[in-house]
């Protein structure tokens, strides 16, 4: 028999045949499947971020003024001797009528009111939080006083609205709170070059502002509350769920209640957040008396949940280390101790940093336990240096967020979305850290 | 190494370094282990050999008590090593490790450098006193274990990027540079070529002049090239103890027999 005769036995090799095709579609199918599964998951992530920046980009830019301000010791220090303590009686509302005496000044030099409008309504350009901030300077300052002086002013939120697009001419026909005639004015001064919108560093330092002022309110107090609570975090849970870690995967006795343990800590990662806040309020605040609204009691209750998540990733860590390294140590007479110190936590690093990294950017995103001991309240003033710092009333991001949409202002919903994209940046940074910690400890065995 | 002098091999030392009576290991249930009485000799290479799961790996270990590490495995019996029993509630399993050094099958050096490979064991049993010591420790080691010549200029490298053969000889040096009195090899050059097997079997004739050497290996031949001494295990027994050039050249039970001429196994 030939090799020719052979082949006539044979399907050829050139033709599929049924179950070869009907693979191969299986497969063909398979892939469009996942190919669509991505798109969706991109194109979901590209209207969110298009949406979040482009209502929150706004945020970072701020109308503002600068007016040559004449500080008039017989308004402001009538006693003259320049005693920040007497100076003190002259109240906000002496320098708003300062501020707002610059401003109508420098429109009647140039001219550029618009006929028949009041004088009142020229100063109600300028944002209400600017008083205070020129009095906060002058009170620091008093050599300021019988100076005239360069001061930048907020724009009052509506007009900040104009040039943003927000506030347009037929809708300031029918708002008490800014006139057509204003917004003329307004671009007036804009073209007169007196009015500008510049990058806006008060967005990330400031303190909230009251409903009044959206154009003052800033994260300021938020970042922080929010970075100290990520610090008791890290030095609680990262220590805390390591030795646990260590101690259930090396230690513990294989028997039903350690079982008990390791089923109970895998159900805690599920447990919603809010039922830590519960917890929290009640063992923190009420059983325990530590202060509402505080960074300690907002980073123990983000402790206990972001736990689960850190014990769980050491312990997958810890189970990765090849058991051939552990023989090795033990085999060259290492202590249990000396093993797990030298070699398989030095190896686990880089699971273990990406599980408390992970858990953190989760703790710093989380809300609702927050609300629920009382970090949703109205903080002004900022918290002070660790450790004091801890137990001072504080705000925290997600947390100003949920503030701002609560606000009727729509000026606060550009700020809302400017708080997202900030906690974003924030979360973003985390993760390239934590990809690069990975890269960086990363070893080949 | 000579084969065909199979016959003429003797043991020259006679002290018993590691005596085991009636040894039994139990894995939860199973019987493991069932009445070994062994005799390790020092400064003697013994082989033990078997088909798969018959023990022999099981007795290893237990030698240094990796077993301890397996939360299912019971021993009983006596292992005494120098008369003292090893299994003594008052023996810390770290202690005797230091003087029962071990190879593993898979060569499994640290991902660390070439030198902390060697360096770790005499570190943390403070063997040393300063940095000199310890080079000369080292040095001496990867000496012994002929690694030094390839590696004397990359100290710094990892361990884990020399090749296989290598490695295996690597952790040879580890293990020995704790001085131990008795090296346990647990089939270390299953994972080796026939060119780096030669090399650690060379190395393992040449460790007798120092240690008490018991090597677990898969292979006859291996057997019978390094070692002065052959236990056959099967089915967790220990079947035939003795000289290997009579093991090899007139076994005493038929179970021996056939396996060495590859009749079971």
């Amino acid at each position: 028999m030939t090799l020719a005769d052979m082949s006539h036995h044979r399907p050829s090799l050139y033709t599929q045949d049924a179950r070869t095709k009907a693979r191969n579609a299986a497969e063909k199918r398979f892939r469009i499947y996942g190919i669509t599964a991505v798109t969706l998951g991109v194109l979901a992530l590209i209207v969110l971020l298009t949406s979040v920046l482009g209502s929150g980009l706004g945020s970072f830019r701020q109308t503002m003024m600068t007016l040559p301000v004449t500080l008039d010791a017989a308004v402001l220090d009538k006693k003259g001797n320049r005693n920040p303590d007497e100076m003190a009686k002259a109240t906000t509302i002496t320098y708003g009528k300062v501020l707002a005496q610059a401003l109508e000044a420098v429109v009647a030099e140039k001219g550029l009111a618009p006929e028949g409008m009041k004088a009142k309504e020229i100063g109600s350009l300028i944002s209400k939080e600017a008083p205070a901030a020129l009095r906060d300077m002058v009170l620091a300052n008093p050599d300021l006083i019988g100076t005239t002086i360069e001061f930048n002013v907020l724009a009052n939120g509506r007009i900040d609205g104009f040039f943003k697009g927000r506030v347009t001419m037929e809708s300031a026909a029918l708002d008490s709170n800014v006139s057509p005639a204003q917004l003329e004015l307004a671009q007036a001064l804009r073209d007169a070059g007196m009015l500008r919108l510049a990058f806006n560093w008060a967005f990330i330092t400031n303190p909230d502002a009251s409903e009044l002022r959206p154009e003052s309110a800033g994260l300021g107090v938020a970042i922080l509350g929010s970075a100290y609570m990520m610090l008791i975090v890290l030095a609680l849970a990262l220590p805390i769920g390591v030795a646990a870690s260590i101690y259930l995967e090396e230690f513990a006795p294989q028997n039903r209640f350690t079982d008990l343990i390791e089923v109970n800590i895998a159900n805690l990662a599920a447990v919603p957040s809010i039922v830590f806040g519960i917890l929290g309020l009640a063992v923190f605040i009420n059983y325990a008396g530590l202060p509402q609204s505080s960074p300690l009691v907002g980073g123990l209750v983000l402790t206990l949940m972001t736990l689960p998540t850190i014990i769980i990733a050491t312990r997958a860590a810890l189970k990765a280390v090849p058991p051939s390294i552990k023989d090795a140590a033990l085999g060259v007479g290492a202590s249990k101790m000396q093993t797990i110190f030298h070699h398989l936590l030095p190896l686990a690093l880089p699971g273990i940093l990406t599980g408390t990294i992970i858990g953190l950017a989760q703790a710093l995103g989380e809300t609702a336990p927050l609300l629920l001991i009382g970090m949703v309240a109205f903080v002004k003033e900022y918290p002070a240096a660790p450790p004091e710092g801890f137990l001072d009333p504080a705000a925290a991001l997600p947390v100003q967020v949920y503030n701002f949409t609560q606000r009727s202002d729509p000026a606060f919903i550009e700020r809302a979305s400017g708080a997202i994209i900030v906690l974003l940046v924030f979360l973003l940074a985390m993760n390239i850290l934590a990809v690069l910690l990975r890269r960086r400890f990363e070893r080949r065995w | 190494m000579n084969d065909m002098r199979l016959t003429e091999r003797t043991v020259n030392a006679n002290d018993i370094k590691i005596a085991a009576r009636k040894v039994q290991v139990f894995y939860g249930t199973t019987h493991a282990i069932k009445d070994v009485d062994v005799d390790i000799l020092d400064k003697t290479v013994t082989a033990f050999i078997g088909p798969s799961g018959c023990g022999k790996s099981t007795f290893l270990r237990c030698i240094n008590r990796m077993n301890d590490t397996i939360d299912i495995c019971r021993v009983e019996g006596d292992i005494l090593l120098d008369g003292e029993d090893i299994y003594n509630k008052k023996v810390d399993p770290v202690q005797l490790r230091a003087r029962v050094g071990m190879v593993f099958q898979k060569p499994n050096p640290f991902p660390k450098s070439i030198y902390d490979n060697v360096a770790y064991g005499p570190k943390i049993h403070g063997q040393v006193k300063n940095k000199a010591e310890l080079d000369e420790v080292v040095e001496a080691s990867l000496r012994k274990a002929a690694l030094w010549n390839e590696v004397k200029d990359r100290l710094d490298a990892p361990g884990t990027g020399l090749s296989g053969g290598q490695q295996q000889r690597l952790c040879i040096a580890r293990a020995v540079a704790t001085s131990p009195e008795v090296l346990l090899m647990d089939e270390p050059c299953s994972a080796l070529d026939p060119i780096a097997t030669a090399q650690v079997e060379e190395l393992i004739d040449e460790l007798r002049e120092n240690f008490s050497v018991v090597i677990v290996t898969h292979s006859m031949q291996q057997a019978a090239r390094v070692s002065q001494r052959t236990a056959f295990f099967h089915l967790g027994n220990l079947v035939e103890f003795g000289e290997t050039g009579q093991i090899f050249t007139n076994p005493r039970d038929p179970r021996t027999e056939s396996y060495i001429t590859g009749r079971i196994g």
